[in-house]
């Protein structure tokens, strides 16, 4: 089937075919799984969805199909707070989040697809002195990379959320906040589709509810996946399957480490807009902002337990409505909309694990805990380097897998918790 | 038209629901009105003949009542400072104070509604494909489309008030307290089951409520038989929330005085979902006009209410439900000109306006009718959600029209009335009854023996949009075109479809709209409805309140029996942990001045204290700690460091041995609760066989710290049976003997300010009364209290490192200066392999001394060590020390920088660089430890 | 709220547990390669099914037990207590 006639997505373009009543083109075509590719990525989230765009794009392999039994996007992508940053604790930590902020800022006009990014600003609050020193730290690694990160007090957070209560009287005194300017939110599901209306126009094959069953090796490499819609050889497949990675990964005889764990999320009803800033607690393990549509966004830390489920639970709902009523005690009377939950790969270490496996061209994008969506464009553009180059690029080195075994641990879990 | 027309209040009705002799007053835009003690805000303003009552999300258009019921996309207000309140549902008080919410400048003239002009350059999602460049200026876009967001206004301040919440333990909990679900219910309780029914509305009885004279009747007498039933508890203007695992389900109070509603959880054996059916909208253009209502809209309005919803009245209908509304309207005086019946070929084109109102309709057979008031009587969904949350998969069912339970139901979830099937009354009750005793069995014997009836078939035509496009989705504006203009640009599954056009989003939450957008999407992509699928219902059932979910705080703060007397005595508090402990009493400089020259008291009860006891309690810190534990004499205390089996540090504190087969461990304050556990954990998963019983005496011990070179001089004036010399009670001992009369006091000679010290834990009851004894006694010798503060000064001055601030997550035992204590020849410990690997390879950074260049900066901690651009350490403690007149630090570097004497750069937070100099020891106080030992 | 038949105190909401994860082996320390401490460190199942695993009764008895969780329906079908604690008496 031929490539796909890029159509440019503009503003005349709205106003020409509101007036002729032209149908846009579709946004990714449907076409027939062919019996090989170049590359073979299992996952159209936006980790396997970028990977596909930036080998198409800066590497030219176009002969790439990005399997999914679902459908774009129908996993954490999709499921996630869409809350961006870059002030993390390790410098590799910082400066890859950092390069991932920067590819976001000019995803809109790259992709030609309006990703809604707002630098609303991002701030983690501490409620005690030993919070309080970790976002000094944070701020001050962040400095040294170039990161607009610094701590603000308690008269400065008031004047960024007017409803916060900052009084000194409550169960969690709010001593001070790691403020971060440039972090934000985005339309993630704006992200996954333009990645894959992006990638499709340059020939990459976006294959739905196209479920692996099987991943083939012979000698140590691999050379294709069976699927439950017919066998496909191909020399690399990348693993980007978030909480299914490890059964995929078991797929190809390789162990991750590995532990599934559901992330919960809600929202309210909408309301007019009062909150301009992302907020993040982690000593009330709660993150907090407002979307245009005037809806509030929750998340907090992930189920205590591994599981597989995607049901919800209630006591999600009450702890954190219990935890954002002692930050903004004034919106009591917001009611939540709906909940609900998506899995997330946590490592040992609260880093993610990317590069080579000991099955050659099976390539793993995994461990993204609950910070995978944030890492999408960075991940996307080393992994298509790391597969079109068979190297690792300088920029994931700190996030092999055979660090675990190595004892190189990366040190993210310095500042664990709720690090949204 | 929003204004008044005069009362439309007609004659009395048979289940009228509103006090005619009670009056109540309110407003709606800032102007009077007056309605009924019964009234909803929706009945009292159509009584008042108020018809559009706020405007869309999208495009500002005017609405009107359409579904009636608490889902009513167009019935949200704002009612004092409560955004988003069920104007269809929330019955209306004296003195309400309600507007419409989402428009610019009124409700009779919103700017918004340019939208309308601009909507064929507005569909769905068409903010993807526009602001794209220049990115600089989407923020100012952003503030434009933020100005769309609907919903009410939230206060800035007020309080939380916290609403209790409670649990219940029902045998069979009954979802919905409709004809089914009461019977239902009777039929569990008859059983012999405990039940909880809940209903949404204020009264028993469903739909019957606005049904013929025999429905009341049959809904009064299920209403009596439930109420006269001792194991039947009734709840309503309640809803089931939620179902989560294992049958733990939320339940909302609503209509409570000043907390509004509250949740009640509740743990169920069964669960019976009867919550009947909703009546689905009809897409077709017009159909979101004021004046456009479904029939079970006008069924409340009139027989409910007694209000007459429009003067002159078409109906188009695929039911008896149509029907019925027909005969309630003429029942009321309604002029009904026209019942277009698709059963009989009948058909809707279109509904057209004359200012903002319906004006008529245009039938298929290219009539047109002037009318003010269009029932529409489509269809019906099922609202599976209660059985999709116990993971069941609806199923579409072609007779009936809609989404039904799939087969693969939860044993411990029943399904009954409108969500199985349709029928007589008496089918109904009689399929109630039967799943009432099934629950019942399930819930008491375990096996279910019971068969439920079948319904009597009674197909539904597939009326879900007609040969004109119309809204689909009222709470977010999407239309019919929207959703196939998406559907055609690949957006063709249900959750693509869904999230693209945020149809099924809004607050609704698909209970209107669901069945319309599977049915468009199914026709644009030439396929069934089955093959379409639909989406899955999430919790909860309907929104629920900050305020109900939170409930009240219930996390405990901690106190050591000395905090009165802190607080009395200019203490400044700290939060550490779950305690609250004075971080000063003024002048924590001082505090430390008076400690190293006389003597201070230290309100240290947070420390964990775990009395260890058996014969194989060596055997126990052996394993946990990374030193060596066998030689412990009787009366001899030691310090102690413990890793993870990654190496990492975790804890420290001192264990002392009190006699035979008795120890006393301290941990940090803030990992007393991780330790225990840990312990256990070995002690219960690893090594069951060994004998060691663990008591947390945390609580039960005050614990207090004596520290200053008068301190033995002080304690001796209140011990007389112990000897506190040097040579009868030396450093690293301890002694258990009576305190100002108080028996059975530990003391131990140990101390963290690097003075000669004493810490006593003395039964709890007696600490004030300790504190109070020795502050009296120690005032000859010019005692203090000190805090956290000062201690934290003086453990620096004498280098002892804090867990958690001087270590983090990846801190090894050899990074922290205390390779002397780690025993890599002992047989085993917890992280020995990787301690013994640490070791071998070097690797980690390490925790040294530092003192600043410049004795009076004093850089702030978390300040980085910075060279050629890389990070090879930071500052993890820095105080002004008084004692020595000088910045003091501690901080982790790489290894080539922890060599005594290097000089290291430091980067403040503003950026500057000061030079501070590597120390051979991280004391910078008698590192020899003279002074403790005095 | 999954419901943990907890062997000494019955049926109680799991928000009275700690979770400890999946069982696994403690390799000889005196013996064991980097790799097989590592794996005993790290590596997990994670299975999509049937587990074995831990929780700890930390609001309850402060007694750890055994179950068995299938991973995707949270449903427990065995909890077993672990060895008696000490010799005591």
């Amino acid at each position: 089937m031929s490539r796909n006639k890029p159509v440019k997505y503009s503003a005349l373009g709205l106003f020409k075919r509101g007036l002729s009543g032209k149908e846009w083109p579709r946004v990714w075509r449907d076409v027939d799984l062919k019996k090989t590719y170049d590359v073979v990525i299992i996952g159209a989230g936006v980790h396997g969805l970028s990977t596909a765009y930036y080998l198409a794009k800066n590497h030219g392999v176009k002969n790439v199909a990005v399997v999914d039994r679902a459908y774009v996007g129908g996993g954490g992508s999709g499921r996630n707070t869409a809350i961006l940053r870059s002030n993390y604790l390790t410098p590799e930590g910082v400066r890859f989040y950092d390069r991932s902020v920067d590819l976001y800022r000019h995803l809109a006009a790259d992709l030609n697809f309006n990703v809604m990014f707002a630098p609303r600003g991002h701030l983690t609050l501490a409620h005690n002195d030993g919070a309080l020193r970790t976002m000094r730290w944070r701020a001050e690694v962040n400095k040294v990379q170039g990161i607009d990160s610094e701590v603000i007090g308690p008269e400065e957070i008031k004047k960024l959320v007017p409803y916060m209560d900052v009084s000194d009287d409550t169960r969690y005194p709010i001593l001070g906040a790691l403020y971060h300017p440039p972090g934000g939110i985005i339309r993630h599901d704006a992200v996954n589709w333009g990645y894959a209306r992006a990638a499709d126009a340059m020939g990459v094959e976006i294959h739905q509810k196209t479920e692996v069953l099987g991943i083939n090796t012979a000698g140590g490499k691999v050379t294709g996946v069976r699927t439950n819609r017919g066998d496909v050889s191909a020399p690399i497949v990348i693993n980007c399957t978030a909480g299914w990675a490890t059964l995929i990964a078991d797929m190809a005889g390789v162990k991750l480490p590995i532990i599934t764990h559901p992330l919960q999320a809600a929202v309210t009803e909408p309301v007019q807009m009062f909150l301009s800033s992302v907020v993040v607690s982690g000593s009330l393990h709660v993150y907090v902002s407002q979307t245009d549509r005037g809806e509030l966004v929750f998340g907090a830390s992930t189920d205590p337990y591994a599981a597989y489920s995607m049901r919800s639970s209630l006591e999600f709902t009450e702890e954190l409505a219990g935890h954002v009523l002692e930050l903004m005690p004034s919106i009591s009377k917001m009611r939540v909309l709906r909940q609900w939950s998506g899995l997330c790969d946590i490592t040992p270490d609260f880093s993610p694990i990317m590069g080579f496996t000991e099955v050659e061209g099976f390539l793993v994008d995994v461990g993204w805990g609950t910070y995978g969506f944030k890492a999408g464009p960075a991940s996307g553009e080393a992994m298509a380097q790391l597969a079109a180059t068979n190297k690792t690029p300088e920029i994931i080195s700190a996030f092999d897998l055979a660090r675990f075994e190595e004892g190189r641990l990366a040190s993210e879990r310095g500042a664990a918790a709720v690090g949204h | 038209m929003s204004g008044a027309q005069g009362s439309s209040r007609g004659a009395q009705r048979l289940g009228e629901v509103v006090d005619r002799n009670r009056t109540i007053t309110f407003t709606f835009n800032g102007k009077k009105y007056k309605g009924l003690e019964g009234d909803t805000i929706i009945s009292a303003l159509t009584a008042n003949g108020v018809k559009i009552v706020s405007r869309s999300w999208k495009y500002h258009r005017r609405r009107g009542v359409m579904s009636g019921n608490y889902h009513d996309p167009n019935c949200h207000f704002q009612v004092n400072d409560e955004p988003n309140v069920r104007g269809a549902h929330r019955r209306l008080e004296e003195g309400m104070v309600v507007s419409t919410q989402n428009v610019s400048p009124s409700l009779k003239f919103d700017i918004g509604a340019v939208n309308q002009k601009l909507s064929r350059f507005l569909t769905a999602g068409f903010y993807y494909k526009t602001f794209i460049k220049p990115e600089r200026l989407w923020p100012t876009y952003e503030k434009v489309l933020q100005r769309f967001a609907g919903g009410g206004k939230v206060a800035a301040t007020g309080h939380h008030v916290p609403a209790d919440k409670r649990y219940a333990h029902p045998d069979v909990l009954v979802a919905g307290g409709g004809p089914s679900g009461m019977s239902a219910a009777l039929s569990a309780a008859d059983a012999g089951s405990n039940v909880l029914l809940v209903e949404e509305e204020y009264e028993l009885g469903g739909f019957l409520r606005w049904g013929t004279a025999d429905e009341l009747a049959v809904a009064q007498s299920l209403r009596e038989k439930v109420a006269a039933h001792p194991k039947i508890t009734t709840l309503t203007n309640a809803v089931v929330a939620g179902r989560y695992d294992q049958n733990w389900v939320s339940v909302i109070e609503r209509g409570l005085p000043v907390v509004m509603e509250s949740l009640i959880k509740v743990r169920t054996a069964t669960l019976v979902a009867a919550p009947g059916l909703i009546e689905r909208p009809y897409v077709f253009e017009g159909n979101d006009l004021p004046g456009v209502m479904l029939s079970t809209a006008v069924l409340r309005l009139v027989n409910l209410y007694a209000v007459k919803p429009g003067e002159r009245a078409v109906v188009f209908t695929g039911n008896d439900s149509g029907i019925a509304a027909a005969e309630a309207l003429r029942g009321i005086g309604v002029d009904v000109v026209q019942v277009v019946d698709a059963r009989h070929g009948g058909g809707l084109v279109r509904a057209t306006s004359s200012r903002g109102v319906l004006s008529g309709v245009e039938l298929s057979d290219g009539s047109k009718v002037l009318c003010d008031l269009l029932v529409v009587a489509a269809g019906w969904t099922a609202p599976t959600t209660l059985l999709n949350l116990s993971g069941n998969h609806p199923v579409f069912d072609e007779a009936g029209a809609r989404f039904v339970p799939g087969p693969d139901l939860d044993d411990t979830v029943f399904a009954t009335g409108g969500l199985v099937g349709d029928g007589t009354i008496d089918e109904i009750l009689a399929h109630g009854a039967a799943v009432g005793r099934q629950a019942s069995e399930r819930a008491t014997n375990g096996s279910v023996t019971t068969v439920a009836p079948a319904f009597s078939p009674d197909p539904h035509l597939p009326l879900f949009f007609g040969t004109t496009k119309g809204i689909v989705d009222f709470s977010e504006d999407v239309s019919s075109k929207d959703l196939l203009t998406a559907a055609h640009e690949g957006y063709n599954s249900v959750e693509l479809l869904k999230r693209y056009t945020t149809a099924t989003m809004g607050p609704a939450q698909g209970k209107l709209e669901t069945i319309n957008t599977v049915a468009v999407l199914a026709s644009a992509n030439g396929e069934s409805i089955e093959e379409t699928g639909t989406t899955v219902w999430r919790p909860p059932y309907v929104p629920i309140t900050l305020g109900a979910l939170a409930g009240r705080s219930y996390e405990p703060v901690r106190y050591s029996p000395m905090q009165a007397w802190h607080e009395s005595h200019g203490g400044i508090n700290i939060v550490a942990g779950q305690w609250m402990r004075p971080e000063h009493y003024g002048d924590a400089a001082k505090e430390v001045s008076t400690v190293r020259s006389g003597v201070g008291i230290i309100d240290v009860t947070p420390l964990g204290k775990f009395e260890l006891k058996g014969t194989d309690v060596t055997k126990l810190l052996n394993l946990v700690y990374v030193n060596k534990w066998s030689k412990l004499e009787v009366g001899a205390v030691r310090y102690g460091v413990m890793c993870g089996e990654d190496g990492v540090i975790f804890d420290d504190g001192v264990t002392g041995h009190l006699s035979e087969d008795r120890y006393f461990m301290s941990t940090t304050s803030s990992g007393a609760a991780g330790v225990y556990a840990h312990l256990e954990s070995w002690l219960q998963t690893g090594f069951p066989e060994w004998d060691v019983t663990i008591t947390n005496v945390t609580s039960a011990y005050a614990s207090i710290n004596i520290a200053g070179p008068q301190s033995r001089e002080l304690l001796s004036k209140l011990v007389s049976d112990v000897d506190l010399s040097n040579e009868a009670f030396p450093y690293m001992n301890l002694r258990t003997g009576t305190i100002a009369g108080v028996p059975g006091c530990h003391m131990w000679r140990i101390g963290f300010t690097g003075e000669l010290s004493f810490e006593i834990h003395v039964p709890a009851g007696f600490g004030a009364y300790v504190w109070e004894t020795l502050m009296e006694h120690g005032a000859d010798f010019g005692i203090t209290p000190f805090g956290l503060e000062a201690q934290r000064i003086m453990r620096l001055e004498k280098g002892h490192f804090i867990v958690g601030q001087d270590t983090d997550g990846v801190t090894q035992g050899f990074s922290a200066g205390i390779d002397w204590l780690i025993k890599l020849d002992k047989d085993d410990f917890i992280g020995k392999p990787e301690l013994q690997w640490q070791h071998d390879s070097g690797a980690g950074f390490r925790l040294v001394g530092i003192h600043p260049n410049d004795p009076k900066q004093v850089p702030t901690e978390a300040s980085q060590i910075v060279i050629d651009g890389i990070i090879q350490g930071r500052i993890t403690s820095s105080r002004f020390s008084p004692t020595l007149n000088r910045s003091i630090c501690l901080g982790l570097v790489v290894p080539a920088l922890a060599v005594a004497g290097t000089v290291v750069p430091i980067r403040l937070p503003n950026g500057t660089i000061i030079q501070g100099t590597v120390m051979e020891h991280h004391a910078s106080y008698d590192h020899e430890g003279a002074k403790l030992r005095g | 709220m999954i419901l943990i038949p907890c062997p000494n105190c019955g049926p109680r909401n799991s928000s009275e547990f700690t979770y400890e994860g999946e069982n696994k082996e403690r390799p000889n320390a005196a013996t064991v390669t980097k790799a097989q401490w590592r794996n005993y460190l790290y590596l997990k199942n994670n299975p999509l099914g049937w587990t074995t695993e831990t929780w700890y009764h930390s609001s309850g008895c402060k007694k750890f037990l055994v179950a068995e969780r299938h991973t995707m329906t949270n449903e427990i079908r065995s909890t077993k207590a672990l060895g008696q604690q000490g010799g005591a008496s």
